[in-house]
């Protein structure tokens, strides 16, 4: 099989995969052009990581929520109250910051598991069920912001998750102008993606099955490499990695695992794939309702952390219309609305790819009523894709 | 049979009663399955067929009977319950999870785990790829990878596929409900060996079907319901013709070996 051959196997066997990342990289590509490099400044990225934390981890959450055939549509505004609530927490009752964030994060998977019980205990369609909690948390928001407006957050630990950066090594004469830390742990990520490659492929070779030809092999890891290298470079060539930005990561590296490695998130896509079959495999579908609601929940509290920080303030409309951009990047990013199929990873590119589309348009100048029927294109057009690769796979 | 009669049967239902409202679906019925036998199970629609396989499936509670596995009176609450004693149910519709892997489907809800931290366990994909392998190669069962999707996979592979994962686990009984219902002519010989396959190996086997040749080519014995009762329980032998014609009978009713002995 000659190179060019193998190539076009790969894309044609992996179009859905490779998809998202392609039009992320159209997209960025185009706007760096039509804003002659602005939209790839160091500045202009740190600001779209930002920008993209609060939605991301909702879409995370909200991918397993659309795998297990349901949706939610409460977590705006309850992303929202919590955030009114770790406001009120930190000028009201006077908790510390520390005590606040586990506090609202447990009260995230409270309410999770009420939308669960709704769903999984009385068989009430989740958009039903989520609908009431869509305006249950608005009042909610409402009542706890009623009496004082917008509280402004005093707290500089909390208002450091959405604004702040990771620390740096002192200056030692070496790079003056580059966050050093961001760097290294660019190189990190690099060292690690590349050992795990290769002890994979060895591993697999040892079984005698056919993975990468070499060349191509090389390619994938190049390719990589110096996305993640290139991703270090410009975020350290601001202030460095924000700590929205390390949220993300977590929350990415952890679901990631869950999904793709353990029990549980096998069970999750076979719940998605076959409810009927998983039960009959003694898999308990409303075990996993619960628990899939329940991190449904705890992310929405980390989301309204994040919009709260970010803010310095909870606001009387936080959280309007996130529970939107969230399945909007889900499904960009190669979630299907028939359940089983879709990744962390994918959705996370997916709300990158949406608030892609407003830096750059912002920046270009573009009026917001022609932005948002772009949105709507892009929206469309992914589904499309989705759902053309789909049957031509089979 | 016949080292196996010496011992008792793997699987006995004594007297199984199960109704529906005011509809009797069984009126108490016998049926005994021995080792290394593949038992067909025929009957028109309604006679208790699927109802009686889903009693020894664990997914329906009897009304009254008994259910004894190698001489040992069992209660099933539900399928899991019948699983660990053995009892593996091929349903009509795969039960597959199409947006999984073959290897992931054949351990659907018994995953084998590397590491446990906490409550979360991960998983061991190379133990499982290598047993579905082995387990495929075993029962000479024609899929390129492992590792390809269910729903890539033609309706005879997922066929295989449900009875592969069935096997899985050193089961005593395996229920084949409808297999062949759904399948192309070429697919349908494929399912048939692979039953042969498996009663080779020392499974023992029921068999659900209407397809009448089905049953004539690989059951040693049939048993025939109408209407909630075992009508009769006697070996395939014979010409396929006479099967057939024998069979029809005892479905509409024309023929009876047990008329006297049970009241409707």
């Amino acid at each position: 099989m000659s190179f060019l051959d193998e190539a076009r196997k790969l894309l044609r066997e992996n179009i859905r995969e490779y998809g998202m990342f392609i039009a992320l990289f159209v997209i960025m590509a185009y706007f760096a052009f039509a804003t002659d490099g602005l939209f790839i400044s160091s500045r202009n990225i740190v600001n779209l990581v930002n920008q993209t934390g609060y939605i991301a981890v909702l879409a995370v959450g909200m991918t397993l929520v659309i795998v297990i055939r349901h949706i939610d549509l409460s977590v705006g505004f309850l992303a929202g109250f919590l955030g009114a609530v770790a406001a009120i927490s930190m000028t009201s009752w006077n908790l510390s910051v520390y005590l606040t964030i586990p506090l609202v994060l447990g009260l995230g998977i409270l309410a999770g598991l009420l939308t669960s019980t709704l769903v999984a205990e009385l068989g009430i369609p989740a958009f039903v069920a989520t609908l009431a909690g869509w305006l249950g948390y608005r009042g909610a928001l409402q009542l706890a912001t009623r009496a004082t407006g917008t509280i402004i957050i005093p707290n500089d630990t909390f208002n450091a998750i959405g604004n702040k950066f990771i620390p740096d090594i002192p200056d030692i004469g070496i790079l003056p102008e580059i966050h050093k830390v961001t760097l290294l742990l660019g190189l990190l990520g690099i060292v690690l993606f590349v050992s795990s490659e290769i002890l994979n492929r060895s591993r697999l070779q040892k079984q005698g099955i056919e993975g990468l030809s070499t060349p191509m092999f090389i390619i994938k890891v190049l390719f990589v490499s110096a996305l993640i290298g290139g991703i270090a470079w410009i975020l350290a060539g601001y202030q460095g990695l924000s700590w929205t930005a390390v949220v993300i990561l977590l929350v990415a590296i952890i679901y990631d695992f869950i999904t793709r490695r353990t029990v549980l998130g096998r069970h999750i896509y076979a719940v998605g794939g076959n409810p009927e079959a998983a039960e009959l495999s003694g898999i308990s579908v409303k075990r996993i309702t619960h628990t899939v609601f329940a991190s449904m929940g705890m992310l929405a509290a980390l989301s309204g952390i994040l919009f709260a920080s970010r803010l310095q303030s909870a606001t009387t409309t936080a959280g309007t219309l996130f529970e939107l951009d969230a399945i909007a990047a889900a499904f960009v990013g190669g979630v299907s609305a028939a359940g089983g199929v879709g990744t962390v990873i994918g959705s996370l590119i997916g709300a990158l790819v949406m608030t892609s589309l407003t830096s750059g348009m912002n920046l270009m100048g573009i009026d917001i009523s022609y932005q948002y029927i772009v949105r709507a294109i892009v929206l469309a057009a992914a589904v499309i894709f989705d759902v053309t690769t789909r049957n031509l796979r089979k | 049979m016949e080292q196996t009669t010496e011992r008792s049967p793997v699987v006995e239902l004594q007297g199984i009663k199960k109704h529906f409202g005011a509809v009797q679906a069984l009126r108490g019925v016998d049926l005994a399955l021995h080792h290394n036998e593949v038992l067909g199970l025929l009957g028109d629609n309604a006679a208790g067929k699927s109802t009686l396989m889903k009693v020894l499936s664990g997914a329906y509670i009897p009304d009254g009977g008994q259910i004894l596995i190698e001489g040992q009176e069992v209660h099933f609450a539900n399928p899991m319950d019948a699983r660990r004693k053995g009892i593996e149910m091929v349903y009509q519709d795969y039960a597959l999870a199409n947006n999984l892997d073959v290897s992931a489907n054949v351990f659907m809800g018994r995953e084998v785990v590397r590491v446990k931290l906490g409550p979360i366990g991960v998983l061991d994909y190379r133990y499982m790829e290598k047993e579905t392998r082995n387990l495929l190669a075993r029962l000479k069962i024609d899929i390129t990878s492992v590792r390809q999707k269910v729903e890539r996979l033609s309706g005879g592979q997922r066929q295989a596929v449900a009875i592969a994962r069935a096997t899985a686990f050193d089961a005593k009984v395996i229920i084949m409900d409808e297999p062949t219902a759904a399948l192309s002519v070429a697919a349908i010989d494929k399912v048939i060996d692979l039953v042969r396959e498996l009663k080779a190996q020392g499974s023992s086997i029921i068999i659900i079907s209407h397809r009448l040749e089905d049953i004539y080519r690989v059951s040693d014995r049939m048993i025939v319901l109408r209407q909630g009762r075992k009508v009769t329980d006697t070996p395939v032998e014979g010409e396929l013709h006479d099967f057939r014609e024998k069979v029809v009978a005892y479905m509409i009713g024309a023929r009876d070996d047990y008329r006297d002995s049970t009241a409707g």
